[in-house]
């Protein structure tokens, strides 16, 4: 959602991965306490995250409220995690999260939204629960609330055992914080750079590029352009890693030239 | 040697050699089009990889205008068709016509004969309007009345969208927008290209790029991106971009079809020829992808209630899959 212009001077220029909500239960009773918790994902690092909304919480008390930022020259992981107990018992959507800032791709002022929460708020004791129906109703009343219970508990526990829907940018679990790049010279980069030189095939360039995304911690969706993008490849190590990547895809004919190229690259 | 002529006269006396390259024809767009790099670039990927390209953003955003300089520059036949509520299916084919004269129906050929065909705001027609470019969009031929008549070769359609004003509008089935090879979105100008634009077109209509390529040079181009390498992993990269969208989501009613994946190595060949390489690299797939999938993607009711986005959809699926 777009900003107005007045609203996106006071924002940070933030380019966010992904930005979601979860939940440590579903399922929870009246007064229990639980968990959810907001993950941000950044590319730039920073120290705290300003302009996030909370979602409406009525009916629920709020009894506590952490807040977390994780920086690295690689972006920033942010999380918020409240402890919240419900008041009133039911189906309850908690959510979204909202972010405001000037999208970094598009350079317009964004209301970047999480996914919503939905949890199921069950009444405070069932034994409570029963015993106070049996006070207040007939026992023809209370048999027909027990068979819709029992009815209703059947459906649940099979809606339990279907397959669960895993969304592709919405984790169920607390995402883990962003980890360092193994940045320290790797002993077998020398060894598979002689390899490639001796013998320049497709099998030693791609065991090459491999050892190389390690070193310097590109991510399993990252790609050459996104590595070139976040400045991850130093002086020297774009050419390189470029030639590399012409030797790992390109024509069976070209992958020897290309190997040489990218060993006299790399042996520099 | 007279198209050699006729380069070297409208390029205002800058040599072009036979073999044109196609960043000349992006450059040739890009002095017309301030910014909008993207929306150029997929256009003339689509051009190559020989499929239709639908554009959708506000109004005032140079969609019409990118259209028509791509005509331009191609040299090819241009048509335009302003699509509106009343719009007939012979209004866009054609139709036979009884010719008094002659005693016999001849037929008349409607604006979908030509090279480059400008569906201008395509969902203000209704869906049978829209189904009578289907046959033309997939099977490159019109049939009017008895005969089937082939169109133009090379044919794109390009259809433009304003995804604001919904009143009066007819949204497009998913079977015809599976025929747009890829949507491309258009976005505000920055600041710096918003002066760009008030230099460049301060009361004077905008100057199109005229004959920069033949059609015979994109009938090249096509045959070259049919020859350009794919490795088998950067392939499966492509198929798992595409197969991704069909696993169960929480915001998915129905992923993308095969038709996708032929698509996007079709887009993925496009960039690399015009990024000068014999072989395709996963970037060019990823980059790619968004284009390929963002109006293939069918949305369910949960995804239209929370307001997700397409968009977002697909930077999700597109980060779940590891690169090659």
């Amino acid at each position: 959602m777009a900003l107005g212009t007045a609203a996106a001077q006071q924002l940070a220029t933030l380019h966010v991965r992904s930005l979601a909500a979860s939940a440590d239960r579903t399922t929870a009773r009246a007064g229990e306490e639980f968990h959810i918790t907001m993950n941000v994902r950044l590319d730039e690092p920073v120290a705290a995250l300003d302009n996030v909304t909370l979602p409406d919480l009525s009916g629920f008390d709020v009894s506590g409220d952490e807040r977390r930022c994780t920086a690295s020259p690689r972006g920033s992981a942010c999380s918020e995690t409240l402890t919240l107990a419900a008041t009133i018992p039911g189906d309850r959507t908690i959510g979204p999260w909202t972010l405001d800032a000037v999208d970094a791709r598009t350079h317009r002022a964004t209301r970047f939204s999480s996914n919503s929460v939905v949890v199921h708020v069950l009444g405070p004791s069932p034994l409570e629960s029963m015993g106070a129906l049996l006070r207040n109703l007939g026992f023809a009343a209370v048999a027909a609330v027990v068979l819709i219970g029992l009815a209703g508990l059947a459906l649940w526990a099979f809606v339990r055992a279907l397959p669960r829907r895993k969304p592709a940018f919405a984790p169920a679990a607390p995402e883990p914080e962003v980890p360092e790049p193994p940045r320290a010279d790797d002993p077998s980069l020398r060894e598979l750079v002689a390899a490639l030189s001796r013998e320049p095939t497709r099998r030693h360039a791609l065991a090459l590029r491999a050892a190389l995304r390690r070193r310097i911690g590109a991510l399993e969706h990252e790609t050459y352009d996104d590595l070139v993008a976040r400045r991850a490849l130093g002086n020297g190590e774009a050419d390189g890693f470029r030639a590399v990547e012409r030797a790992a895809f390109c024509e069976d004919e070209r992958v020897a030239d290309a190997a040489r190229e990218a060993v006299s690259y790399l042996t520099r | 040697m007279r198209r050699r002529a006729r380069r070297r006269r409208r390029a205002g006396g800058r040599v072009i050699p036979d073999a044109i390259a196609p960043g000349a024809l992006l450059e040739a767009l890009a002095e017309t089009v301030v910014g909008q790099r993207e929306t150029l670039e997929a256009l003339l990927h689509a051009t190559i990889a020989g499929g239709h390209v639908a554009l959708e953003g506000p109004p005032g955003l140079a969609k019409t205008l990118a259209c028509r300089a791509l005509a331009a520059a191609l040299g090819g036949t241009f048509k335009r068709v302003q699509f509106t509520p009343d719009l007939l299916p012979s209004d866009i084919v054609g139709t036979r016509v009884f010719d008094q004269r002659t005693g016999e129906f001849a037929t008349v050929l409607g604006p979908i004969f030509a090279n480059v065909l400008l569906a201008d705001e395509i969902n203000r027609a209704p869906a049978k309007v829209q189904s009578a470019l289907l046959e033309g969009m997939q099977e490159r031929q019109v049939t009017i009345g008895p005969r089937t008549h082939p169109l133009p070769d090379p044919f794109l359609v390009t259809a433009t969208m304003n995804p604001l004003d919904s009143d009066g509008t007819y949204a497009l089935p998913l079977a015809q927008m599976d025929r747009f090879l890829v949507k491309v979105l258009l976005s505000y100008p920055s600041p710096d290209e918003e002066l760009a634009i008030l230099a460049r077109f301060g009361g004077e209509p905008p100057h199109l790029p005229e004959n920069v390529a033949s059609m015979d040079d994109v009938v090249r181009w096509r045959s070259q991106a049919r020859s350009i390498f794919i490795d088998e992993r950067v392939a499966r990269y492509a198929v798992a971009l595409v197969a991704a969208s069909r696993a169960p989501h929480d915001y998915l009613e129905r992923g993308a079809s095969p038709r996708a994946t032929l698509a996007l190595a079709a887009m993925a060949r496009a960039r690399a020829l015009c990024a000068g390489r014999t072989f395709v690299l996963p970037d060019d797939v990823r980059a790619s992808a968004p284009a390929v999938l963002r109006h293939r993607l069918a949305l369910n009711y949960r995804a239209i209630a929370e307001g997700v986005e397409a968009e977002r959809i697909v930077a999700g699926l597109v980060a779940s899959v590891p690169v090659p």
